[in-house]
């Protein structure tokens, strides 16, 4: 009966993703479709990022390393022997995904390792290193095409197989945590000591997280590779580490849906940024004064709402207003200084398109949350009506999925 | 039968010698007192029999094995399992999430089976939280069984530890301080409690208290340590008139 | 031992002590900048990303700085360069990155003291990103401009050391053909000033003198070179010099700074132990921010001197290289120790020159990580730190 129903999930969501791939390459332009692949790619990055950081607890931001691991190797294997190979069309590409997550994985497992010896932030730096010591390896390969690109055939423009992972992603790490295996990934982030007191093999179970976490960023790097037809080792430098960390933490490390939204939201964004219209039909510039206006603005609210947060006084729906009013006022604020700031000509003179804004706002955005709400939007709650109960104030709801 | 044995353990950091060179056997069915004045080294003890340390010199042995230098993980597996001076639960699990990962020690489907959310992982998860809610019945928590363990006041917190440890069915149990901070009622329901963990459960009990009245009403045997020392051995009454432990406690006798 | 012979076999050894020398004074700047990131670790224990940015900024000052003086390259004559102007620019690079500094640290590293380490880690990334990012929507960034040569009034300067004389043969032979080239010559212009010949249509026995002349010529010059080559010598510029001998004087003021003075002795107790320092009536924040001042400054050094001197050209990631180096040299030596912060960034510096030489160029960037990596998972107090143990 179990199998039966599980087969039926199975086709259900295969069906799903391809029905929405029918219907977006039928509405979409290629523009519109590209976004769709992106978010869905960046979905399966965050969340599993969201595996060995929010999760388990472990700090890893060099996450691209695991991309580019799985794009590479994955792009040599299908340039190298898909002329020869018996696997053709979407067959060979799903082979390629599982290798991109396998090669991915040992090599989650090498930069795993250093994980059990090290906290916090020297972890974070030793992931990091890993990462560029990889993107270098690559810059320097002439057979992956060096500092020039490697060249990818063939091409699947495949939209569903890119959702599919992601709802694959989503659902292991749900299932993770549906069980009972899923809590000593969360005590080894509440408190190692503890774990290990309490019999868990807090090795084991922070290499397990590197490796599913890095496997599935190696598939999508299959994924990826595949589509666009062409990558670079520009394509995984350190920023994108840090773009995929920013999800992570806009939407709540330990949070499943949060990464998931947080991802969709912040890889639609620069797009949408970009193809911001100003009246005339070219894109939207905005002044420097306004840029700056802008940032001194966001600096003075933020320190006014944290300086409110951390007093606490006052009820929740008060403090609340209270915030409101702030963004109000910094609103006008912006204005006030931007047109205070175009007395200075090469300030005023300064005209940046939207699109360049783009990685400005991600580090704000960094910046802001850490300031005002380090857990991300979603702390490590996930979207299930529980949640919303206890938005309004109910106190006996279940944490995870582990309830009486 | 003798269960735990130390022998001439002794553990150092740089120049100090926090435990010196100390023997003790408790044995299966114990009820067991380890105390001493602050700083005496009663939790660094703990820390070497359950693998947080590994001793200097000495030897420890637990069911007839030689468990020093064993890593705490595997202690655990052995049959130890211990609570903590300073309440170390997992703050953002709820009450029941924390013993469940107590009992979580003695799972046997693999953690494919949970990525893929089988049936075998499935039934396992329901097991372990049907026993988990069995024990937190016993400890008096299954009321806040969903609240989350920081939420929790200090009392229940401390005694959630011991649900939690509980969890792993160790033979073992080493409570560090578990009377801290209660009222004298509490007291005497974790006395109760603490006689049922050991009668009614099988569990050898080893405990390091502060509060005299407690540890000579409830142990049966009861070593002392002093500056890493051991200077007493024996049933309360004969600690209780000890010279030795009287001037480590309270001084030189006048 | 095959593959080790191969590897020497293909190293150019006489370059050696010139590449050892460059080294040093790579990382004499690498040296400067890590003293900033020991300090701030020392008394936060936090890894203060953005340094690297910050010593971005002060090179953007040093040449915003150049401009005012005149060295515009817009403008129509550059005045004659004094050691004046290197001060100025060396004041006001300090002098801003000091103040960019504190800033970053109160607005964005306070208000987190109270959070996890990781969220200050991930508030500096931030901080990082946006100095970058930011700076390149303002800065000139391409093409990347850099400091005029003229500023430096010393550029044309240099100090030979001669090491190892070239071989007495080698001299022997240049001094011995030098005259018989200058006798053939004279000889050749009496020739040519008695038949009236042109030099471009001459006569079969005129082309053969010019022959012979063409051949002393070469002997001279092949023998002349041989001697220049010979021998190992060192060719230190003046700006390089310059740069050692201010990162020595500032590191003997940041020493006796710390070693000395009230404030130097109130960091070491913060950095020690918080709380303690705080019971003892330090001023904590203001022992923070003087800890800011002084490592942000000297990047600031560090990046007007790196701009000036060898003038790099700037963009707003001219910081990430260095920083990061930098950052390793800090851990190679032992987080947290100033003395530490040098000697690591004098290896990173010379590590990095040796990867080149050896011919390894492309890698010259990987090999930082990898010490990181080495050092981190074997020896992570560094050279000179010490390794703790958690109590629990």
């Amino acid at each position: 009966m179990f199998w039966i129903k599980r087969l039926l999930s199975i086709i259900l969501a295969v069906a799903g993703c391809y029905a929405v791939d029918r219907i977006a390459t039928g509405s979409l332009d290629s523009y519109g479709q590209r976004l769709i692949i992106l978010a869905g790619l960046y979905v399966t990055l965050a969340v599993s990022l969201n595996l060995i950081n929010g999760i388990t607890g472990q700090f890893s931001i060099g996450h691209a390393a695991f991309y580019q691991v799985g794009a590479y190797l994955t792009g040599y294997l299908s340039v190298t022997f898909y002329a020869k190979s018996s696997l053709q069309g979407i067959p060979w590409l799903v082979a390629m995904v599982l290798a991109g997550g396998v090669f991915a994985a040992i090599a989650g497992l090498v930069v795993g390792l250093p994980s059990l010896r090290l906290r916090g932030d020297y972890l974070a730096i030793v992931t990091l290193g890993f990462g560029e010591i990889i993107r270098i390896l690559v810059q320097n390969n002439a057979k992956l095409g060096g500092s020039y690109g490697l060249n990818v055939a063939p091409k699947f423009q495949s939209i569903w197989l890119v959702l599919l992972l992601a709802v694959v992603c989503i659902a292991v790490c749900r299932n993770l945590l549906k069980t009972a295996h899923g809590l000593p990934f969360l005590s080894v982030r509440e408190d190692e000591v503890a774990s290990l007191a309490m019999g868990v093999n807090v090795t084991k179970v922070k290499v397990s997280a590197f490796i599913i976490g890095s496997a599935f960023a190696g598939a999508a790097g299959a994924l990826l590779a595949h589509y666009e037809g062409f990558i670079t080792p520009q394509t995984f430098r350190m920023d994108v580490s840090f773009i995929i960390l920013t999800m992570v933490v806009l939407g709540g490390t330990g949070s499943i849906t949060g990464s998931a939204l947080a991802a969709v939201f912040l890889s639609y964004l620069p797009e949408y940024l970009r193809g911001l219209k100003a009246a005339g039909g070219g894109p939207l510039t905005v002044s420097g004064a306004g840029v700056i206006a802008a940032l001194l603005a966001t600096a003075f609210a933020v320190a006014l709402i944290k300086r409110i947060m951390d007093a606490g006084l006052g009820s929740p729906t008060r403090r609340g207003l209270t915030y409101l009013g702030i963004l109000v006022g910094g609103i006008v604020a912006q204005f006030v200084l931007s047109m205070g700031l175009s007395a200075i000509k090469p300030l005023a003179a300064a005209q940046i398109e939207a699109g360049q804004l783009r990685m400005v706002i991600f580090a704000v955005t960094l910046i802001v949350l850490m300031l005002l709400r380090p857990q991300g939007v979603f702390a490590h709650h996930e979207f299930s009506w529980d949640f919303v109960k206890r938005l309004f104030g109910a106190k006996n709801v279940k944490t995870t999925e582990i309830a009486a | 039968m003798s269960l735990l044995q130390l022998d001439q353990a002794t553990i150092r950091f740089g120049g100090l010698v926090a435990v010196n060179s100390v023997s003790f056997t408790i044995n299966k069915g114990d009820l067991f007192g380890l105390i001493g004045p602050n700083g005496a080294g009663k939790t660094t003890c703990f820390n070497l029999i359950t693998g947080v340390y590994k001793p200097t010199s000495g030897e420890i042995r637990f069911d007839g094995r030689n468990i020093t230098g064993t890593p705490a993980n595997r202690i655990a597996r052995l049959g130890i399992a211990r609570t903590f001076q300073n309440i170390r639960l997992f703050k953002a699990l709820s009450v029941l999430e924390n013993v469940v990962v107590g009992g979580f020690l003695r799972h046997r489907t693999t953690l494919g089976s949970a990525l893929g959310y089988f049936p075998s992982a499935i039934k396992e998860t329901e097991e372990l939280k049907h026993e988990a809610m069995e024990l937190l019945k016993i400890l008096n928590l299954d009321q806040v069984a969903n609240v989350r363990s920081a939420d929790l006041s200090y009392g229940m917190q401390r005694r959630l530890e011991i649900a939690r440890a509980m969890a792993t069915k160790p033979q073992l149990l080493l409570l560090d301080e578990p009377a801290a901070g209660m009222n004298p009622f509490e007291k005497e329901e974790l006395n109760g409690m603490v006689k049922k963990i050991r009668d009614e459960h099988g569990m050898t009990v080893l405990l390091i208290e502060h509060d005299m009245r407690f540890v000579m009403s409830l142990c049966e045997r009861i070593v002392v340590l002093d500056h890493g020392e051991e200077i007493a051995q024996g049933p309360p009454s004969a600690i209780r008139n000890d010279p030795k432990v009287i001037a480590a406690y309270l001084g030189e006798a006048v | 031992m095959h593959l080790a012979h191969q590897l020497v076999a293909g190293l150019d050894f006489p370059t050696l002590p010139q590449q050892l020398v460059n080294g040093l004074l790579l990382g004499a700047i690498y040296a400067l900048i890590a003293l900033g990131y020991t300090m701030v670790y020392g008394v936060l224990r936090l890894i203060n990303f953005a340094h690297g940015e910050v010593y971005m900024l002060g090179a953007y000052v040093a040449l915003f700085a150049s401009y005012f003086l005149g060295f515009n390259p817009q403008a129509a004559t550059t005045p004659v360069s004094t050691a004046f102007n290197l001060l100025v620019m060396l004041a006001a690079s300090m002098t801003v990155c000091a103040i960019v500094g504190v800033l970053i640290e109160r607005f964005a590293y306070r208000p987190m003291r109270r959070n996890s380490r990781i969220a200050s880690l991930i508030t500096a990334i931030g901080v990082s990103l946006l100095l970058q990012y930011g700076g390149a929507l303002f800065l000139p960034n391409s093409p990347p401009p850099s400091i005029s040569e003229k500023v430096n009034p010393y550029s044309q300067s240099k100090f030979t050391v001669t090491l190892v004389p070239p071989s007495p043969a080698a001299v022997e032979k240049a001094a011995k053909a030098r005259p018989e080239f200058e006798k053939l010559q004279k000889e050749f212009d009496a020739y040519l000033a008695r038949t009236g010949e042109s030099r471009f249509d001459l006569s079969p026995a005129g082309k053969e003198l010019r022959q012979r002349t063409q051949d002393a010529e070469k002997t001279y010059g092949d023998a002349q070179r041989a001697v220049e080559s010979g021998g190992i010598r060192l060719i230190i510029q003046a700006g390089q010099l310059i740069i050692f001998v201010t990162t020595l004087i500032l590191m003997g003021l940041l020493t006796f700074l710390v070693l000395k003075t009230k404030q130097g002795r109130a960091m070491r107790a913060v950095s020690h132990d918080f709380d303690s320092a705080a019971l003892m009536g330090v001023n904590v924040n203001s022992i923070i921010t003087f800890t800011f001042i002084l490592g942000s400054a000297l990047a600031g050094a560090g990046s007007m001197m790196n701009a000036t001197f060898l003038g790099t050209p700037l963009t707003t990631f001219y910081g990430l290289q260095p920083g990061i180096k930098a950052f390793v040299a800090a851990v190679l030596g032992g987080i947290g120790n100033i003395p530490g912060a040098v000697v690591g960034g004098l290896l990173m510096g010379v590590a990095e020159t040796l990867v080149v030489w050896a011919g390894y160029s492309p890698y010259r960037d990987a090999i930082a990580f990898v010490i990181l990596i080495v050092v981190l998972l074997f020896k992570p107090g560094g050279l000179l730190g010490s390794d703790k143990v958690e109590k629990v």
